[in-house]
């Protein structure tokens, strides 16, 4: 049975995966843009990031856009692995067991 | 960091936290939506259909505006792509592949005035920078989006069947089959594709 993943499944983390997985796998999302799109504050954002960052779930990349700092960020392959299987663990929880 | 298990975890939580990752997934598949490539499909559509029209009833003139409309869309596709990558981004492009595209823009630009030093129609010109055109659709259809595949190969064949088949009418059929599917496949990436 698949089990929840601890690091995903805080809310906040939770919709940032299920964001990013929705990318396709050669695409990066701006900060900002995600930042928006999600209605966080900066350093919430900053904050989980960093969690799913340490965890390996995401790829954070810098990059200058016509001289201004910006930070894309999307999910590894191991993001989304861990996200299909948290997905996977709550979907099974919703199904009827049979008997014992 | 507590562990969390399928046991510690209500339906109605997991309900909760799937109805949270549906809405997220919304959201950014709108997001996603507005950065595809339906902006330059409707801006290049648009063009083709005012060559062609004005190839139609302004004959040669219109056609010596043919570049003037083509210089003035690449400024606008440029600013169109470079608005939409600070949003969402493909990661680095692979050098081989813009070399590909390179060199085909470059013999594309070449063979004319090596093969066809002698009187050519517009038509055909018209016909042959299309095509070239359409083979970088391809090639990048076969590296990044389908959608771009079958839109270069199908419109490729229109441009032929107009240039062989339908001579007598070919700024129309280029109006109606060259720059009605550019429009059309961007209203369908835009507003069909989940």
């Amino acid at each position: 049975m698949p089990e929840l993943d601890a690091v995903i499944h805080q809310p906040v983390r939770l919709q940032i995966m299920a964001a990013l997985t929705h990318l396709g796998p050669r695409e990066q999302v701006d900060f900002s843009f995600l930042k928006s799109r999600l209605a966080l504050t900066d350093g919430n954002l900053g904050a989980h990031l960093l969690t799913l960052e340490q965890a390996g779930y995401i790829a954070v990349a810098k990059a200058f856009v016509a001289r201004k700092p910006k930070t894309y960020v999307a999910a590894t392959a191991a993001g989304r692995r861990a996200f299909d299987g948290h997905v996977a663990a709550l979907t099974a929880i919703l199904q009827p067991r049979g008997p014992a | 960091m507590a562990e969390y298990t399928s046991m510690q975890l209500s339906s109605e939580d997991a309900a909760r936290s799937l109805a949270a990752i549906d809405a997220s997934r919304a959201a950014m598949r709108s997001a996603l939506r507005a950065n595809r490539g339906h902006y330059q499909l409707w801006l290049w559509g648009l063009i083709w259909i005012a060559m062609a029209l004005l190839a139609e009833f302004r004959g040669e003139a219109g056609v010596r505006l043919f570049p003037w409309l083509v210089l003035a869309g690449f400024p606008i596709s440029i600013l169109i792509g470079a608005t939409q990558a600070r949003r969402i981004r493909s990661s680095p492009v692979d050098k081989r592949f813009l070399g590909v595209l390179a060199a085909v823009i470059l013999f594309g630009l070449v063979v004319p005035f090596v093969l066809l030093r002698g009187p050519v129609s517009s038509q055909a010109l018209f016909a042959y920078c299309g095509l070239v055109t359409m083979l970088c659709y391809v090639i990048a259809g076969i590296w990044f989006d389908t959608h771009l595949l079958w839109l270069g190969t199908a419109m490729a064949a229109l441009i032929l069947i107009g240039l062989f088949v339908f001579p007598a009418i070919f700024w129309w059929w280029i109006a109606i089959f060259g720059g009605g599917p550019l429009i059309a496949t961007g209203f369908y990436v835009r507003y069909c594709v989940p």
